[in-house]
């Protein structure tokens, strides 16, 4: 299976998480806070993916997108880089690196029929300007890989087929965190299994322990996913005025609104 | 920059240093998706090639074979795979920077002035399997193997490059398109229309090139992909179902008159028997039970004697502009190209006739400035022609197939539509 990603680039280029909860300079000069940058990063994890669902693309290509989002703004200023532009440019450059282009003008106009407010709007040319920027951002690495696959294996070893859709969602949602970034792939799969079985009641003890892996690393990964579950719940009580659940959009636009340059 | 601008006097127009690091020398050709120079890159000292991407203007951005190629060639790095050096934004286009060879083996193959030995031919082999196992080892398939695409560096170190086809196999039961290869070198589940393969068709690919320094002439050159298998199964005979038993089951499957194989030895005259029983292997019917890349440099091929030529001192063609001026030997100008062995010599040689044909795939070799190649005999004393090829002796060759503008769209339509698992 993953055999391969130990020699990866993704693998070379895992961070610790102190490296990636920073706030690039020059949004700190504008006065981010790094809630609100990891909010910004959340926000627009939703924003790729609901318009993912609009052009109908694999779950893989999402997750790609996802990871190369959150990747450049570990190197880049949301300043310099507008998230806005930065995301559907991230799902077009996802689309051609797994293999399943989707048409820039596409994107474009989907995006004017999901967004009321304009500084989401962009145009083909902005996409392909900011394409050229991606990859330099991300220094032509485009190869990722994600916890989709070893999670199917694991649970077929496992012997427990039945904790594949809970767990699936559980490894959506990992990507409104920056998990991607930081540890392999199969270890945020197990990660997964592990929430699936404490909530579905099933003893995995025995097989977790022939695995041979840290558990203490899965269990506190466990531990912050469940965390993220709080904290978002709580940020949509406050979000209330937003009709579907979520974030808070105040919030998330006065973030925005700081690193936005003015005219 | 002081040193720099000493160099270029001669080149003054050009004498600005491309993204702060390379100095622009001379055109080399028009390759897939744009234009190729030779430059010297500063930072090092090194020629490079460097491939200027073409970008549609407003259309799709960042050409998708490009791209493609960008992201697998930053995950390959061997010995034997061709080194993306740099890519870099430079007005407006995206730019990639190679390291620069001098060859490639399509070019050794045809220079009818280069005898190949056994262990030269070992030699080139090993270097094309070793490429290719680190290929397979990271889940990459070439899917488009052929000599020109094998490219030969400065110091005799061959490496596969044109990784435009190419993709990764991660997941098994993906759906590949099967217009994939040069048709000479497709392998028959290809032939057959299969969408999912995996290693055995870059191992076929690499029998027919070993094949192909053998004979030197491509092995089986079919006129269209009824012919090609007409010419595979003239060759190995006609696969009955219990050789491959999946056959049956392939899409574009039809039923083929049969046919016994000759003796492979009477193909290859002039291969040791070790020799034979790789390429067979390499040849087996059922992908599934053809040898591997890993299994093939395992063969006692590879390690019976002759051991395979160091690459540092392997026959190579001159750099391409002086072969091109002159032709050291114009025997036979009218007839097209002979095939001639001298006397108690083992191998064919091959008079050169024909130059080396401008292809879009050549263009980030050339050029280059190693003066000391061998000048391989010419057998001229006493050309007694020992084996011949017909299609050789009197006619024309056939023109390598290569993706026309039409399968390439075609191709690239396949491979953007391809649906995955889930």
């Amino acid at each position: 299976m993953s055999a391969n990603f130990w020699t990866s680039s993704h693998h070379k280029q895992l961070l610790e998480q102190d490296k990636i909860d920073v706030v690039h300079p020059i949004d700190k000069e504008r006065g981010l806070t790094l809630e609100e940058f990891k909010l910004i990063k959340i926000h627009m994890t939703n924003h790729i993916w609901k318009l993912a669902q609009q052009v109908k693309v694999r779950q893989r290509v999402i997750a790609t997108a996802v990871t190369y989002f959150r990747r450049v703004y570990t190197r880049k200023s949301l300043t310099e880089y507008d998230p806005r532009f930065v995301a559907p440019t991230c799902l077009y450059l996802a689309s051609k690196a797994e293999e399943s282009t989707v048409q820039a003008r596409l994107l474009v106009f989907y995006i004017k029929k999901m967004c009321s407010d304009e500084k989401y709007r962009c145009e083909i040319k902005d996409i392909l300007e900011m394409e050229m920027k991606l990859l330099e951002a991300l220094d032509y690495y485009l190869v990722v890989f994600h916890p989709y696959r070893p999670l199917l294996q694991l649970l077929h070893d496992a012997g427990m087929p039945d904790l594949t859709h809970i767990s699936w969602g559980l490894v959506n949602d990992t990507y409104k965190m920056d998990f991607i970034l930081i540890h392999p792939p199969f270890i945020i799969a197990l990660a997964c299994i592990y929430i699936a079985s404490v909530l579905k009641d099933k003893d995995t003890t025995i097989w977790f322990e022939e695995l041979r892996v840290d558990m203490n690393v899965v269990k506190n990964i466990a531990i912050e996913i469940l965390d993220f579950y709080d904290f978002y719940r709580v940020e949509a009580v406050k979000g209330m005025s937003e009709s579907s659940k979520g974030i808070s959009e105040e919030k998330v636009n006065a973030a925005l609104y700081k690193v936005t340059p003015k005219p | 920059m002081t040193d720099s601008s000493s160099f270029i006097e001669d080149d003054s127009s050009q004498s600005k240093l491309v993204a702060d690091r390379y100095l622009k020398r001379e055109l080399l050709g028009e390759g897939t998706y744009g234009v190729v120079f030779k430059a010297i890159d500063t930072k090092t000292g090194k020629v490079v090639a460097i491939k200027k991407i073409r970008l549609g203007k407003y259309k799709e951005g960042v050409n998708f074979t490009a791209l493609r190629e960008i992201k697998l060639l930053k995950e390959l790095k061997d010995p034997n795979i061709i080194e993306l050096i740099d890519a870099f934004p430079h007005k407006g286009n995206l730019h990639l920077v190679f390291e620069f060879m001098e060859s490639d083996l399509e070019a050794v193959i045809r220079d009818r002035n280069i005898v190949l030995s056994p262990g030269d031919i070992k030699s080139y082999l090993q270097m094309t399997l070793k490429g290719l196992a680190y290929c397979h080892k990271k889940w990459v398939l070439h899917r488009d193997m052929k000599p020109n695409n094998l490219l030969i560096a400065g110091d005799g170190q061959l490496k596969l490059a044109d990784f435009g086809l190419a993709r990764l196999f991660g997941s098994p039961d993906r759906r590949f398109t099967h217009q994939v290869f040069a048709r000479w070198y497709r392998a028959p589940e290809l032939l057959f229309g299969t969408k999912q393969y995996g290693s055995g068709v870059d191992v076929w690919a690499a029998g027919c090139i070993f094949a192909e320094l053998l004979l030197r002439r491509p092995f089986l050159q079919g006129s269209s992909d009824i012919d090609q298998l007409g010419k595979i199964f003239a060759a190995f005979g006609t696969p009955k179902p219990s050789q491959w038993p999946d056959m049956v089951y392939l899409p574009d499957y039809v039923e083929y008159h049969f046919v016994t194989a000759p003796s492979i030895r009477s193909l290859f005259p002039m291969a040791s028997d070790d020799a034979l029983d790789l390429l067979s292997r390499m040849f087996t019917y059922d992908p599934k039970s053809r040898i591997s890349t890993q299994q093939a440099l395992e063969h006692r091929y590879f390690s019976s004697v002759p051991a395979p030529t160091k690459p540092g001192l392997l026959p190579r063609p001159p750099p391409k502009a002086e072969s091109l001026n002159e032709k050291p030997l114009d025997l036979n100008l009218q007839c097209g190209p002979v095939v001639l062995s001298p006397p108690r010599k083992v191998r064919r040689v091959m008079v050169n006739h024909v130059g080396f044909e401008a292809d879009s795939q050549n263009v980030i070799k050339g050029g280059g400035n190693d003066k000391e190649h061998r000048v391989g005999e010419s057998g001229l004393s006493s050309h007694i022609p020992m084996s011949m090829d017909l299609e050789a002796m009197f006619g024309y060759t056939a023109p390598r197939p290569k993706l026309n503008s039409v399968d390439r769209s075609y191709l690239k339509r396949k491979l953007d539509m391809d649906s995955e698992f889930e």
